[in-house]
């Protein structure tokens, strides 16, 4: 992406936010080591932005920070370099050209930016904010449809579920957004709901089975 | 004969924190030998950990578990926090017979899976000791409950297991510290249950964690943390770390050598008895031996019956023990899987705090007075529990943005969660070999497990995904999934029997008192021992039956017959 880009200013406005915030809240903007990662999975400046982005308009900022804020785009480079929930299992899609790993592997990074790119005219990070998100949303309604699972899962869906990882299981998201206990040193059996409580990250029973 | 002990255990968790303990009480000076490393109680790296700590978040490397952990990781406590609690499955290989899909979930370390037990701790009854009697399945156990009740109490006290009394003759009470209390959706899943069938009683499980301390052994009560299996500092739940080991350390007459594997207990043919154990370490490749007056096997029911079996000498040549030729046959498992797992509804104005270390159980209410099971003529049971679900229901669902972020920021729908565990008839086919054609990387056989489950454990899975299904829709449950067919052997991680207790030398390895037939000084108190699978958990069992084997062993020594 040429640095002559029309939206490159709204993208450092938007870069230079997240940095400003992450210190406001005391953390790196990265605290994954992407340099750790063998040259095939190190993204480009532009996949990197995407991710970022992608995962703040899953979990926005609101009165805590976002899923983009919390480093979660390069969490998901991470996980996925990793084949963290099952995406380094071989991948089949009838009938689609996807950009696979030796191993038969989904490079979920590549499918994503052309995925978003596809929807978005040939950029989809050169769209407003507004649509940016409309068309996200649409590719997930699409992954998750009304009734029982399709019979061929969207990549998406992984995806998402390690943006939510990444997301719920960081400092921000584990004890700002949510509650996080290590010794909770009693067990209350039957206490009244309020619906201004808010879950713990740290009830693993519950992160287990959902 | 000179001997450098009076007791060789070998293995340390469970069983063999118990036999120390009971051992070096009684007087006796106590060799302890562990293949596995030494861990010291509280040193639990990464018991405090939160998942931002964590490389991997707490879920671990994929690469990693698929080249070293392919069983292991199928573990439900095994995650990053737990890994280094688990056995490497690369180098700890074992061979299954062709047929054969065991998952054989194993703790090499000081305490062995006394750090990763579920800690659920429940007698057994005369249904169950009575079970092989009955119906002519395996061979008839020579001890009832009245045997094993003063046992059961000895051994609650010391470990402290909280639990309800609940008068079931299947699962009778036991010395129980407070209960833990159900939440809101068991309490009224367990009243209309009961009010259905009377005898099907949901009770809070029974584990061995504390609800009261112990400050007289360094024992604190629980957190509530539920995160057992990373060990526990505060000593709150039994292992050999928090329990046993302090107690039988405290006597002064206990010697512990850890990453050391025997490789061999040594028999004497002339006075037929054992006469101590040889060891490879681990580290190092020397090897070493230490002679003692009784031998102990505690080294896990399938690895004490690869030591018996790697232990075949001239004057045994099918393995020690196994005058017999029983040895390794009838292994069991119990058939495992999720019953029924249901949405709720109804209970959205209740909520709990902390981290519950148990769930319930429902005992067994078939094929007790009369034969009423289908298909099948043992007993089943249930444990799980009802849970509101968390951050990670976000993942099977549609949405983006704020409002999904707004919620995921609540508690999600209370679910519960019955999981199936059916009694295993004892099979002659189901049998531990050594493979002579591959060995590990000590040097020993492979040990081999053939295994499946034949009929009566699939009808009993089939009719407990019934039942478990019928009792959560008539409390108003939506049953989302199910299952009526048995995981894989070892999912229940009560892999049991190997060398079986019974009356007659000639088809069993042990006496009554898991002394083995014709060998006065050689006992066999973990898993190896059980001569049937009951329905519930075992450890409490083995426990109970390794304490009272102790006394035995005590007073088979003062009267001069070991």
């Amino acid at each position: 992406m040429a640095d002559h880009d029309p939206s490159l200013w709204k993208r450092r406005d938007v870069l230079g936010g997240a940095a400003l915030f992450a210190l406001a809240v005391g953390l790196p903007v990265a605290a994954i080591r992407l340099t750790d990662l063998s040259p095939d999975d190190r993204p480009t400046p532009r996949l990197r932005r995407m991710l970022r982005e992608v995962s703040q308009l899953v979990i926005p900022r609101s009165d805590t920070p976002g899923a983009g804020d919390a480093g979660v785009g390069d969490f998901l480079i991470f996980a996925l370099a990793h084949g963290m929930e099952g995406t380094g299992e071989p991948f089949s899609h009838p009938g689609t050209d996807l950009p696979l790993r030796a191993n038969g592997s989904l490079r979920h990074t590549h499918w994503l930016e052309t995925e978003l790119d596809r929807r978005g005219n040939g950029d989809w990070l050169a769209l407003s904010p507004t649509r940016r998100a409309e068309m996200l949303a649409a590719l997930d309604h699409q992954a998750f449809p009304d009734g029982p699972p399709p019979a061929v899962l969207s990549p998406w869906r992984a995806i998402k579920g390690l943006i939510l990882t990444g997301y719920y299981t960081s400092q921000i998201g584990g004890a700002q957004e949510l509650r996080y206990a290590l010794i909770p040193g009693r067990y209350d059996a039957d206490l009244p709901f309020s619906s201004h409580d808010r879950a713990w990250s740290s009830d693993w029973t519950a992160v287990d089975f959902g | 004969m000179t001997h450098q002990f009076d007791a060789i255990v070998v293995g340390s968790g469970i069983t063999g924190g118990w036999a120390a303990k009971e051992l070096t009480e009684a007087g006796f000076k106590v060799l302890m030998i562990e293949r596995g490393r030494a861990i010291e109680h509280g040193d639990y790296s990464r018991e405090t950990k939160a998942p931002w700590d964590m490389p991997f978040r707490g879920e671990g490397d994929p690469d990693l578990y698929a080249g070293d952990y392919p069983v292991q990781r199928l573990n439900r406590h095994f995650t990053e926090f737990t890994q280094d609690h688990f056995v490497n499955d690369r180098e700890n290989p074992y061979a299954t017979e062709a047929e054969t899909a065991f998952t054989w979930f194993r703790s090499y370390q000081l305490g062995g899976r006394s750090l990763t037990w579920g800690r659920q701790a429940y007698r057994w009854s005369d249904y169950d000791f009575g079970a092989n009697k009955r119906d002519g399945h395996g061979t008839d156990w020579p001890i009832r409950y009245a045997d094993l009740a003063p046992w059961y109490d000895h051994v609650e006290s010391f470990i402290g297991v909280s639990g309800a009394r609940e008068g079931l003759a299947q699962l009778p009470d036991g010395q129980f510290q407070p209960p833990m209390a159900l939440n809101a959706v068991e309490v009224a899943l367990r009243d209309k249950i009961r009010a259905k069938w009377p005898e099907r009683v949901l009770t809070i499980g029974r584990t061995a964690n504390l609800t009261q301390g112990k400050p007289d052994e360094g024992r604190n009560p629980c957190q509530y943390r539920s995160i057992c299996a990373r060990g526990c500092s505060f000593g709150a739940y039994f292992s050999t770390q928090s329990s046993t080991l302090p107690a039988a350390m405290k006597t002064g007459r206990l010697t512990v050598l850890t990453d050391k594997v025997v490789e061999k207990v040594d028999y004497d043919p002339v006075t037929k008895r054992v006469t101590g154990v040889r060891w490879l370490d681990t580290k190092d490749r020397s090897r070493g031996s230490a002679t003692a007056r009784m031998v102990f096997l505690n080294a896990g029911a399938f690895n004490s019956v690869h030591l018996l079996l790697n232990s075949a000498s001239e004057a045994m040549p099918h393995g020690l023990a196994n005058g017999s030729g029983v040895l390794g046959t009838h292994i069991m498992d119990h058939a495992n899987t999720m019953g029924a797992l249901a949405v709720m509804p109804g209970f959205e104005l209740h909520t709990s705090f902390g981290n519950r270390p148990t769930g319930i159980i429902i005992p067994r209410f078939r094929n007790m007075e009369r034969l009423d099971g289908v298909g099948h003529t043992r007993g089943f049971s249930f444990q799980g529990g009802a849970l509101q679900s968390g951050w990670s229901r976000g993942k099977r669902e549609a949405g983006t943005g704020a409002q999904f972020k707004e919620a995921l920021r609540q508690v999600g729908p209370w679910r519960m969660v019955l999981v199936s565990f059916a009694e295993c008839l004892p099979r002659p086919g189901n049998r531990l070999t050594l493979d002579r054609t591959r060995t590990d990387a000590n040097g020993l056989p492979l040990l081999n497990i053939a295994f499946a489950f034949g009929k009566e454990e699939h009808a009993a899975v089939a009719e407990a995904h019934a039942c478990a299904t019928e009792m959560l829709t008539h409390a108003g449950g939506q049953v989302l999934f199910g299952s009526d067919t048995p995981g894989p052997g070892g999912t229940a991680i009560h892999e049991m029997g190997g060398a079986r207790m019974g009356f007659d030398p000639a088809t069993s390895v042990l006496n009554g008192h898991s002394q083995a037939h014709g060998i006065a000084n050689l006992f066999v108190t973990d898993g190896a021992q059980m001569s049937s699978s009951a329905c519930q958990n075992p450890s409490l069992t083995y426990m109970a039956l390794t304490a009272r084997a102790a006394a035995y062993a005590k007073e088979q020594a003062q009267a001069g017959a070991i």
